[in-house]
């Protein structure tokens, strides 16, 4: 019994991997309209808000381009188009989160240059310092006639 | 390499402590406008005055568009002699038109009645599409036309007579005061 338990907890980790690899691929149902124009809006910035995405902002401008986003979307416009679409006025400023990679690569190489330092300098440290060279015959006899002279 | 450990100081604290002065020293919403160099959005809308003004009418001729708002105080408040005396000054060369940003007609004629109507259009943007359109993030902020339709220049924060006249210079040609 004793030695199946390793097979056993094996065979359950695969099944489980499985069903997280189906449930991650299936692909879902076609989103709604009305669920694109949602998830793009907490994707953009309102303009005269601090730090709010439009979904979350009852001002005007984020109504206004809450209803803008729903028209592009009806009018067949993708994800992408409508993105452009504000970027074009606003800049990427309008993004919540930047289109470029670079701020997300630059603290994650950061992180990983410092954790290769770390580890480098843990590595120097533990070495031992380098043996001292043993003494030739000569010199641990004239050690130890000198030792003798002290004692004398 | 113990000497190697002065070198941190200038590699990475002085351009870290840089890149946090120069980051926190700037308003993020004063971003060169994308529209610079491009044709200016299309607009036809109503006048206080209830006639309709728009880009149409406005063709051939450069022109000033001035987001503001009663409710822009102290900056609207500090900017409007600016730009009653280039309308004054330059009214014939360049259109100066107001654009008002979420605020109510009555509000914009009870302002311009307080200090002074200097007679160039204002028109309502009551769904803030126009705002949308140039990008504002709030008012004041004042765009450039040239002749040709093209937004040449942009404004960001109350315009001072220093400023407006630089400004100017990229749509027309006005003569050194």
């Amino acid at each position: 019994m004793r030695r199946q338990l390793p097979g056993i907890a094996l065979g359950a980790l695969v099944a489980l991997a499985a069903l997280a690899a189906l449930v991650a691929v299936r692909p879902g149902p076609e989103p709604s309209a009305a669920e694109r124009g949602e998830v793009l809006a907490r994707e953009l910035r309102c303009p005269d808000c601090q730090g709010l995405s439009v979904a979350d902002s009852p001002t005007s401008s984020a109504q206004e381009i809450r209803r803008q986003i729903d028209e592009l979307v009806a009018g067949g416009a993708s994800d992408q188009a409508v993105r452009d679409h504000f970027v074009a006025r606003y800049g990427e400023w309008i993004l919540l989160a930047p289109s470029s990679p670079l701020p997300w690569l630059v603290p994650l190489a950061v992180v990983i240059a410092g954790a290769a330092g770390l580890v480098a300098w843990l590595i120097a440290r533990g070495r031992p310092a380098a043996v001292a060279p043993a003494l030739t015959p000569e010199q641990r006899r004239s050690l130890r006639e000198e030792v003798e002279a002290l004692d004398a | 390499m113990r000497h190697l450990r002065w070198l941190l100081v200038p590699l990475v604290v002085l351009p870290l402590a840089w890149l946090l002065f120069a980051g926190f020293g700037r308003d993020p919403r004063e971003i060169a406008s994308p529209l610079i160099g491009r044709p200016a959005p299309e607009w036809s809308l109503t006048m206080l005055d209830g006639e309709i003004l728009g880009t149409d009418d406005l063709a051939g001729r450069p022109y000033v568009v001035n987001f503001w708002a009663s409710w822009c105080v102290p900056a609207c408040v500090d900017e409007h002699p600016v730009l009653a005396a280039a309308h004054e000054t330059h009214g014939e060369q360049v259109a100066i038109i107001g654009v008002l940003y979420q605020d109510d007609p009555a509000d914009a004629e009870t302002f311009l009645a307080r200090y002074g109507d200097a007679g160039y259009a204002h028109v309502d943007d009551p769904s803030g599409r126009l705002a949308i359109d140039f990008g504002v993030t709030g008012p004041p902020e004042t765009f450039f036309v040239d002749a040709d339709g093209v937004v040449r220049d942009k404004q960001f924060g109350p315009l001072t007579d220093e400023l407006l006249a630089q400004r100017l210079s990229s749509i027309v040609a006005v003569a050194e005061r």
